[in-house]
Order: C-alpha cells, then sequence, then structure tokens
C-alpha cells in the first residue's frame, strides 16, 4: 500500500479505531516505510509533553467570582419570577404590555399611519418626500427603540434590565441619555449580572471620554469582586492614561479582595 | 422549598461521580455551587488546551476563568441532551477568538512562553519535550489545535467535527497533514540543535522566554 492510502488510515489507527485487519496493515506499512513510521513516532512523542497544573489562585478566583455571582444574584427570585412570567406570557395580550411589545405595536401603529398618509391623503407622492419619511420613520423608531432601553433599566425584575442593557447594544451609537443610564446602572444596579453586562455594552464606547470617566468612577465604588476584576480588565485594556494612578489608590482600599489586589497589581504593572 | 437543602454528604458523594450533562442541569436550574464539581473536573484540561495553544500560562488562566463566567451567564442556554464536553469546548473556543478580537495577538503574545516544567532527571527526555513544544508553537494555530484537541484533549473525531463544524474526514486529513508538518519541524529543529551543540553550549539559551518579561 502506498503512503497516501496509509495517511488516510493513519489518524484512526493512533486513535485506535481500526479493526484488526487495518491495524496490520497501517503496521506492515509503517515496518518498512521510515516517513510513515516517524510520524506515529512523533504522535507518540507528543505524551512527552506534561500535563501543566494551574497556578493554586486559579481555584480561589473562581471560587471569588462564583461567590460574587452568588451574592450578586440574591434577588435571583424577582429575576427568576420574571422568567417564568415572560413564559407564560406567550399570551399575546401580556406581551403587548411588555416594553419590547410596545415598541412593537407603537413601530406597526407609526407605518400603519404613514402609510394610510400617503393613500389617503391628496398631496402627490413625491419620491423625495418619500426618503423624508423613511428617514423620518427611522429616526422616530430609534427614538422609540431608547425608550424602551430607559424604560427597561428601571424594570424590577433583574432579567428585564439585563434585557434592556442588551437592547442597548442595537445601536452603534449611544444616546446621551442612554449612555447616562448605563453608566448608572454600571454604577447602582442590585444585580452583578446586570452590571456586568453593562460594563460589557459599554465596553464597546471607549472612544467616549464619559464612558472612561464612569468606569473610573465605578472602580472606587463597586463591591463585587467579580465586578471590580471586569471593570480592571477593561481599564488595562483600554490603556487609559488615568488608570494606572486610579488602580494604584485602589489597592489600597482597606479589606479587598486578594484575588482583586492581585488582578490591581497585575493591571498597574502591565499598563506602565 | 429551596433545592440546597437536599445536599447534605450523601448527596455530595453522588454529586462527584454524577455525570458533567446532570451536574450541567443543576446549575441551569440555579444550584450554581454545583458548577465547582466541573470546575474541578474541566479547569486543568482547558488550562491545557489554552497553555498549550497559546504558550501563555497568564492569559490560558484567564481565558478558564472566562469560560466559567460564560457558563454562569449562559447556563440557560444548555440544553438537556447536549454533550457536556462539547459544549464546554465551544465556549473555551469562542472565548478564545472573542479575546483576540479584543486584542490583537501582538500586544498579547509576548508574555511567557515558558516551556513546559519538565523533571530535570531525564535530560534527553526533556530536550526531546523542549523541541517539541517549540515546533509545535511554530504551526499555524489551526494546525496546532485539532492536534491539542486530539492528542491532549483526547477529543474523539467526530467531536472535533462537530466543534469545528466539518467533516470526519476533513478532520482526519487535517490531522494527518498537522502530524506532517509538525513532524518535518520537529526533526528540523533536531538538527539544528545538533548543529548549535557541536559549536557551543547555545542551547541553553534556546528557550523563547523573554528576558524580564515576567508579567
Amino acid at each position: 500500500m502506498k503512503c497516501e492510502q496509509i495517511g488516510e488510515l493513519l489518524p484512526d489507527y493512533l486513535q485506535g479505531n481500526l479493526d484488526e485487519e487495518q491495524n496490520e496493515i497501517v503496521e506492515l506499512h509503517t515496518a518498512q516505510c521510515a516517513d510513515c513510521r516517524d510520524e506515529v513516532t512523533i504522535w507518540k512523542k507528543l505524551g512527552l509533553l506534561p500535563v501543566e497544573q494551574p497556578s493554586a489562585a486559579s481555584r480561589a478566583r473562581f471560587e471569588a467570582m462564583l461567590h460574587a455571582y452568588q451574592t450578586g444574584r440574591s434577588d435571583r427570585v424577582s429575576a427568576r419570577f420574571g422568567r417564568a412570567g415572560r413564559a407564560a406570557g406567550s399570551n399575546f395580550w401580556q406581551w403587548l404590555r411588555t416594553p419590547v411589545g410596545v415598541v412593537a405595536w407603537s413601530a406597526a401603529l407609526l407605518v400603519i399611519g404613514i402609510f394610510a398618509g400617503n393613500y389617503f391623503g391628496d398631496r402627490p407622492t413625491h419620491p423625495i418626500a418619500n426618503q423624508d419619511e423613511i428617514a423620518a420613520m427611522h429616526t422616530e423608531l430609534t427614538n422609540m427603540r431608547q425608550l424602551v432601553v430607559l424604560s427597561m433599566l428601571q424594570q424590577q425584575s433583574a432579567s428585564e434590565r439585563l434585557q434592556g442593557v442588551s437592547w442597548s447594544q442595537r445601536e452603534a451609537h449611544l444616546d446621551p441619555q442612554v449612555m447616562g443610564a448605563l453608566l448608572h446602572t454600571l454604577r447602582f444596579d442590585g444585580s452583578v449580572d446586570v452590571r456586568l453586562a453593562a460594563l460589557d455594552a459599554l465596553s464597546r464606547h471607549a472612544g467616549q471620554p464619559q464612558v472612561h470617566k464612569g468606569v473610573l468612577d465605578a472602580l472606587q465604588e463597586q463591591q463585587s469582586p467579580l465586578v471590580q476584576v471586569a471593570l480592571i480588565d477593561l481599564l488595562t485594556e483600554w490603556r487609559d492614561p488615568d488608570a494606572a494612578q486610579r488602580l494604584r489608590n485602589f489597592e489600597q482600599t482597606p479589606n479587598l479582595n486578594p484575588t482583586v489586589k492581585q488582578r490591581a497589581e497585575w493591571a498597574v504593572s502591565k499598563l506602565n | 422549598m429551596k433545592e440546597q437543602e437536599r445536599t447534605d454528604a450523601e448527596n455530595d458523594q453522588a454529586m462527584k461521580l454524577a455525570p458533567d450533562e446532570d451536574l450541567m442541569l443543576e446549575v441551569r436550574n440555579g444550584a450554581g455551587e454545583t458548577l465547582g464539581v466541573l470546575f474541578d473536573r474541566y479547569h486543568t484540561p482547558l488550562y491545557n488546551f489554552y497553555s498549550k495553544l497559546t504558550g501563555d500560562r497568564t492569559l490560558s488562566e484567564d481565558l478558564v476563568q472566562e469560560v466559567f463566567l460564560r457558563i454562569l451567564k449562559y447556563r440557560q442556554s444548555y440544553q438537556p441532551g447536549t454533550p457536556f464536553r462539547a459544549w464546554i469546548y465551544q465556549i473555551a473556543r469562542n472565548a478564545r477568538v472573542d479575546h483576540y478580537r479584543k486584542t490583537p495577538k501582538h500586544i498579547t503574545f509576548e508574555p511567557e512562553m515558558a516551556p513546559a516544567v519538565m523533571p530535570k532527571d531525564s535530560a534527553q527526555h526533556s530536550e526531546e519535550a523542549e523541541l517539541l513544544h517549540r515546533a509545535l508553537m511554530q504551526m499555524p494555530e489551526e494546525k496546532r489545535e485539532i492536534l491539542i484537541l486530539s492528542r491532549f484533549q483526547e477529543l474523539r473525531y467526530d467531536e472535533i467535527a462537530r466543534l469545528l463544524g466539518c467533516e470526519l474526514g476533513t478532520v482526519k486529513t487535517r490531522i494527518h497533514r498537522a502530524i506532517q508538518e509538525l513532524r518535518q519541524t520537529f526533526r528540523q529543529l533536531e538538527s539544528g540543535m545538533i548543529n548549535k551543540d557541536k559549536n557551543s553550549g547555545v542551547t541553553k539559551f534556546v528557550p523563547p522566554r523573554r528576558a524580564g518579561n515576567e508579567v
């Protein structure tokens, strides 16, 4: 048999998937062909590379993350309730009352209105006028979406607020009001999940000075190690010029979680 | 009505033996602490997946944490019946891709390309392992990844095919090509090493670790 054909069998040979007959074919060939034999050797030699052990801090970091996550989810009951509500809300009318439903039917009404206006109105439909209308409609929709985001961020249940944050990411451009709301959420929301999601959403707008300032400020106020670590990581990623100094101050915070402290030290060394 | 009340010592023991999928379903249903058992099972394999792929230990540890954070965040998206191993490796690959999207490689790639820790007594073995490590790191990333998945993570080819979204046959072909390339690079490095050995003790400085770069 040629090396090419053996090559097709080789991967299965190496993982022991071949039947006895095929196995023998490969072994006969490799006994004679130095190149193919060497391929088998290399595969076996890979076993020389040891299994590396992650540092002991890894487990501690995980524990801290889990703990922070669960503490942040003390409002889990309300979040779950929200979720259950949504499942039952497959009921159409109930859905119409949710913020998403509101925007959907408002948009539908708007479209109907414009077409009705065009249809019944006596003014001649001019292509340019039409384009203007579409642009206006677009702005209208954008504004409406922003309204939805703002209203969702005020909701009682964490899962709705989470949804609000994810809605905010649909617009490439961040409206100042929405940005303000996200920054507020990042600082004051009761749920770690929601704060993390807000940070995620804000991280896409690194170009905005307000966002930088908000993230820096949030660092001092956060109590959850999980959010603290996420903030530190983001500041490091941005290579924010003010970050190194702030982080150095932050490291001095009394009773700082050791994992967070370690992360901050790492960040400072990275930023310098 | 809390589920947690059930967890006594007996249940603890049962949990340690339970299949990954059952544990993940518990996590999905809100028992976050069960994730600890999955962490114990997977953090070393995942760490090795990343460290062999990137050669960067700090980054590897960060990515492992990211994987478990994502599991918590997206636990609702875990569908009963999905093999957990496939699911977690999918998350692991995505986490890495997202990381590189955010931080282009040339920035993150500088830290510790530390060679694996080797027992000092088996000098020849450690030299070979060192060369293999370097040969592996010289390969294009997709080839390195497929080798790592099949050789070190011990994923079956059909699992890899599903993970990479390609045909089973393609996986086998790719693995074979990757082995061929690794072999060539390894043998080249080896002959280079022998030549250098004859001239001087240069080999001591070969590890691609950059001085003063420990972060």
